[in-house]
Formats: C-alpha cells, sequence, structure tokens
C-alpha cells in the first residue's frame, strides 16, 4: 500500500510516467483478454527478444533528451556495432573496438553539443551520417559471423528466466542507479531543467552533458550487440530504425523532449507500449502495411494526452 | 584640403572594410562550403563548371529545396516538421498509381498540395493548439500517412507518374527548368514577406523567445499554427516537383529527405529560433549539397564514402559557424 501511495506521488520531474504505466497495463490486460496466445511461454520470448534491443536504446537516449538534447546517431552506432562483431579480429578485440568506437561517437557528439555549440539535432545526424557510412564500409550486405558465446548469451535462458530479459534488467538497473543513485543523475535533472540555474548552482553542465552523450553511445553499442547475437550475424542497417524509434519510446514514456524530465521506469514502460503493440497487431493478423498506420494513431493519441507547458520541439 | 579629407576617409574606409569583414565571417557555413567546392571544381573534372551543368544541378535540387523553404519556416518558430516523407510518399502514390485518372489533370496537379495544406493543419493544431511535441505529432502524421500508402498499394511500387506533368521539371526556359523557376519564384515571395509583412517580424520575435513574444502580445499559438500550415503546403508544392521529376512511382520516397532538408536548413544559417541565414541561406546550403554530391561521383565515391563526407561536413561546418556566431 505504502508502495502504491508513493508510486501515486510520483515527483513532477518523472513527468507523464502513471499515463505511460496505465497505458501499459491497460494494453497487457486488453491483449490478455482478447489474444489468448499472448501468455504463450514462446510469444512473450519472441516479445522480449524483439523489444530489448529497443528498451536499451532508449534508456541510453533517456539521458541525453533529459539534458534537453536528442541523439538520432543511435541506430548508426547500433549498425556499427553489429558489424564489427562480424570482424576477423580476437573476440575480445571486437568487443573493445566496439566500446571504443562508441565512446569516441559519444565523446564527439557531446564535445559538439556541450562545448562547441553545435545543435543536438545537427551535431548527432552528422555523426549518425559518419557510422552509417562506417558501418557499408566494414559489411557491405547483411551477414558474417558474431562469437558464439553472444548468440548464446542473447538465445538461452537461466533457468526458467529468458537471456534477455536478464540483459533488459540489467540495462535498466545500470540506468536507474546512475539517474538516482549518483550526483550524475542529479546533474542531468539540472541542467536540462534550467542549465543557467544550473550553471549558478555549480553544477558542471557541459561535462554532464558530455556523460550523456557518451552514455547514450555506450547503451546503443549494448544494444547492437544484442541485435549482433539475436541475429547470428551483421547487419549494417539493422539499427537505422532505432535512431527515432529510442526517441518516440523515451516519449512515449513521458520524458519531455524539452529537457528536465523523465524516468528510467516511464522508459521502459514507452518501448515496452511500442513492443507490444507491434506483438498484439502480428498477432491479431493486422496487415504489416496497417501497423505502421496503428502506431502513429497511438503515439498521436499518447502525446495529445500529455499537453505540456511549451509549444514546439 | 586634401590632407584634410584623407584623414577623414581613412577611418571610414577601415569602418567599411571591417564591416563587410565582419558580414563576411558572419555568413552561413553552407556559403563557404559552396565557395570551396566552386574554387577546387576546375581542378576535379571541366563538366563541374559547364553551366549546363548546373542547370541539371538546380533542377535536381529543386524539390529539396522547396523542402527546405518549408523546414526553416517552422525552424524559425523553434518548431520542426518531420512529415516531409509522409506527404512526399502520399502524393507521389496517388499521381502514380492512376487513381485520379479519371479527373482533369487540374486535380492531380493541386492534389499534392491540398495533402500538404491537410498535413501542415493538422500539425500546426497539434502543436500550436494541441501542445504536443513537434518531433513526436509530425513524425506520427508522416508514419500514418505512409503506412497508408503502403496499404493501399501492398507494398508495391505504383505505375508511372503522368507524363503530362513531367513538363513541370523538363521543360525550361533559357535552359533553367520550370521547377527552379519555381523554387526561385517562392523563394522570393517568401523573402518579402519576411521582409514586408508583420508575419515575418511575428516569426523573428517567436524565435528569438517566445516567452517574451507572447507577453507582448503576440498570438504565439497562432504564429507556430500559421507556419506549420505555410511549411504543409510548400512541403506539398515540393512533392508536386518531386513527382513531375519522376517517370516512375515510388512508395520509399527516402528517409534521408527530411535529413537532408535538415542539414541544409541548419547549414543555411537557419536554426531553432536563430535565422541568419534568411532565405539565401538555405537555398545556397541545398546547391552546395548537390553539388558536393556531384563531385563526389565525379571522385567514384559510392554510397558509404557519400555519408561520411556529407557527415564529416555538416560537423564541421557547424563547428567553424558555431565557434563564430554562437550557438548553431
Amino acid at each position: 500500500m505504502n508502495t502504491v501511495a508513493k508510486f501515486l506521488k510520483t515527483p513532477y520531474r518523472a513527468g507523464a510516467i502513471r499515463l505511460s504505466i496505465g497505458t501499459l497495463l491497460v494494453l497487457v490486460v486488453a491483449s490478455v483478454i482478447l489474444l489468448p496466445e499472448f501468455l504463450a511461454p514462446e510469444n512473450l520470448s519472441n516479445l522480449l527478444a524483439q523489444s530489448t534491443v529497443l528498451v536499451i536504446s532508449a534508456l541510453g537516449q533517456t539521458f541525453v533528451i533529459l539534458t534537453g538534447g536528442l541523439d538520432v546517431s543511435v541506430g548508426s552506432i547500433i549498425s556499427v556495432t553489429t558489424t564489427i562483431m562480424t570482424l576477423d579480429m580476437p573476440e575480445v578485440v571486437r568487443v573493445m573496438l566496439c566500446i571504443a568506437v562508441a565512446i569516441a561517437f559519444g565523446l564527439a557528439n557531446g564535445y559538439g553539443v556541450a562545448r562547441l555549440n553545435v545543435h543536438p539535432i545537427i551535431m548527432t545526424l552528422a555523426t549518425m551520417g559518419i557510422g552509417q557510412g562506417l558501418a557499408l564500409i566494414i559489411l557491405p550486405i547483411p551477414g558474417g559471423k558474431v562469437p558464439e558465446w553472444l548468440s548464446a548469451s542473447v538465445a538461452g535462458s537461466v533457468g526458467p528466466v529468458p537471456n534477455s530479459l536478464l540483459w533488459l534488467i540489467a540495462a535498466a538497473f545500470v540506468a536507474a542507479w546512475l539517474l538516482y543513485r549518483r550526483p550524475f543523475g542529479l546533474y542531468l535533472f539540472a541542467s536540462g531543467g534550467n542549465d543557467f540555474n544550473a550553471r549558478m548552482n555549480g553544477v558542471p553542465v557541459e561535462r554532464t552533458v558530455i556523460k550523456a552523450y557518451i552514455l547514450s553511445a555506450l547503451f546503443a553499442c549494448a544494444a547492437g550487440m544484442f541485435l549482433a547475437g539475436r541475429l547470428a550475424s551483421g547487419d549494417p542497417k539493422g539499427g537505422a530504425t532505432f535512431g527515432i524509434e529510442s526517441v518516440t519510446a523515451a516519449a512515449l514514456g513521458g520524458v519531455h523532449l524539452a529537457g528536465g524530465i523523465g524516468s528510467i521506469l516511464g522508459t521502459v514502460a514507452g518501448a515496452a507500449i511500442l513492443g507490444i503493440v507491434n506483438n498484439v497487431m502480428n498477432l491479431a493478423n493486422v496487415s504489416a502495411f496497417l501497423q505502421s498506420v496503428v502506431k502513429g494513431l497511438l503515439l498521436l493519441a499518447l502525446v495529445v494526452s500529455q499537453r505540456r507547458k511549451t509549444i514546439g520541439l | 584640403m586634401t590632407t584634410t579629407d584623407a584623414k577623414i576617409e581613412t577611418p571610414s574606409r577601415t569602418l567599411t572594410a571591417r564591416r563587410v569583414f565582419s558580414w563576411v565571417l558572419g555568413l552561413p557555413p553552407a556559403y563557404y562550403v559552396l565557395a570551396i567546392l566552386i574554387a577546387v571544381a576546375p581542378a576535379v573534372s571541366a563538366t563541374l563548371i559547364n553551366p549546363n551543368y548546373w542547370f541539371v544541378i538546380l533542377k535536381q535540387s529543386a524539390p529539396l529545396g522547396i523542402a527546405v523553404l518549408a523546414q526553416s519556416l517552422v525552424m524559425r518558430v523553434r518548431s520542426i516538421d518531420l512529415s516531409v516523407s509522409g506527404v512526399f510518399a502520399f502524393s507521389i502514390y496517388l499521381a502514380s498509381s492512376g487513381l485520379l485518372n479519371s479527373y482533369s489533370p487540374f486535380v492531380t496537379a493541386l492534389m499534392p498540395i491540398v495533402i500538404g495544406l491537410g498535413v501542415g493543419l493538422i500539425n500546426g493544431a497539434l502543436v500550436a493548439y494541441v501542445r504536443a511535441s513537434a518531433v513526436i505529432a509530425t513524425l506520427s502524421v508522416s508514419a500514418i500517412l505512409i503506412g497508408i500508402v503502403q496499404f493501399m498499394s501492398s507494398g508495391r511500387a505504383p505505375g508511372s507518374t503522368p507524363s503530362w506533368l513531367r513538363v513541370l521539371t523538363s521543360g525550361n526556359i533559357y535552359g533553367l527548368s520550370y521547377s527552379v523557376i519555381v523554387w526561385i519564384g517562392i523563394s522570393v515571395v517568401v523573402a518579402l514577406a519576411f521582409r514586408f509583412l508583420i508575419l515575418g517580424r511575428y516569426f523573428r520575435a517567436v524565435g528569438d523567445n517566445p516567452r517574451a513574444a507572447e507577453i507582448t502580445g503576440i498570438p504565439l499559438a497562432r504564429t507556430i499554427f500559421v507556419s506549420h500550415t505555410f511549411a504543409g503546403t510548400l512541403t506539398g508544392i515540393a512533392a508536386l516537383v518531386q513527382v513531375s521529376a519522376l517517370a516512375v512511382g515510388t512508395i520509399k520516397p527516402g528517409f534521408d529527405t527530411f535529413m537532408n532538408a535538415l542539414a541544409a536548413t541548419i547549414l543555411g544559417g537557419v536554426t531553432f529560433g536563430v535565422d541568419r541565414g534568411g532565405v539565401a541561406g538555405p537555398f545556397v546550403a541545398v546547391v552546395a549539397f548537390s553539388f558536393l554530391f556531384a563531385m563526389l561521383t565525379v571522385f567514384g565515391i559510392q554510397e558509404p564514402g557519400k555519408l561520411i563526407v556529407q557527415g564529416g561536413i555538416i560537423a564541421l561546418a557547424a563547428i567553424i559557424y558555431g565557434a563564430r556566431v554562437g550557438r548553431v
């Protein structure tokens, strides 16, 4: 009861988290009632595997959006990671290279936005192009082979718990720890809420923004590794849609694109809503072509219900 | 007497030189990119400096150029329109699927503009009055339009575009395509509107500081609504020009359409709330982009290389410009 009361008193900075979770619950209940196969173990496992890449990338995106920025290069970093994991070199080196590339992209984005005054969209748009080009140079067409341990870590399970759920929980735990248990989290909310006030109160705004972009890239790298493991191969355009979808998932989770308002739970709920909508439409045999329309309408309905004080982005 | 005059003229000349220097330094990055490309063009290929080739470049740039003009309208008031791909997809499908064959050519020609206007009205209402996030709202509208097109076409490519419509791109006056003339004409009208109409001042005030603009009595929501409506209509015109440039329709006009539009707008000196480039800046940026792609093709650089060079130039130009004038 105490937990419920606490949840109902969600702080303002968590955004419209109650609406997102409420929507998710209604969606789950409706799916269970209308589609009995929704709860089938195979379907749930499939749903988890399909949603994990989006959840992980959206969690990283949340850090950037909380600063008032936007990272559209997430998709390219996912693609580059899947291609690097197919390179013909020792497996440890591949992993280290993926992390190094992600940090380099994050650093470039963060430095460009925080220190060089470039708008987040234009900076990450530029690195998105560079990343996409890099992925196509490394692996022009989908294929290659990723390490077996990576595929096993994605496809297997620990007892009844699928590994994809473990990936998801680990990512959400790290993100929540950074946001709620480290000063960095507080700095993020402060910088995104009002960067001038934050600076006046001693918050290292520029450093916080740079760290947010590096974290976003690292989460994208993790999402790319998961995708590579799931596909058991690389795909130079495999992450292309996640740049925008991760923003959409975060926004559905009540993260304000103007910055300073949002939550980890909300982002997970937002990504889950998108994943479940996709899954339910597949189960209901809705035409793949109509799914885009339904998703668009759902997104509009949710965005319309989250009336903001500001007008614009 | 002569000595005195010389003494008076010297500071004046210095001041003018400084002003010119400062003006040149304040130009958006697109001008520098285009100047560098033109400077190196003769060394790359003689074709690149052929006037006829420039007419072709301008012709190819026309749809993007008009779309950029639309994007710059909403970015001036700190909003964004990501529904460009949706409007293009819907217009191209309707024009090439044969659904409008029983109507007069006038209806086919008017259709993309009506679609653009409708989308602009919806976007404007959502962003300005419902206060939905412009990124999500316009993206959703685009997803709905693309979904409808894919459903109607069952994922198959539609037929060919009306041959009579192609005259908009293939027809010319002294080598200058009609589509380019339309692009230049619209640019001039928008520039004049910004210069002489009260609406231009409203746009600038809202872009500078929306809160201050609202307090001083400027209708904030209405200004943003109008900017989206105009942007939608211009995107419709861009779609019409795009239809006229295609022989065969497609249901995938490309995600990069709006990405290129966004990049060109910002390189042209128009960012969220900042309007240093006017109407000419984005125009130059579009030409620079097309010329850059043409030059990369001459070098034999394939898609991956083009993406890297394009990204590098966007980043570099934005960084240099940001260092000089503040936020880009």
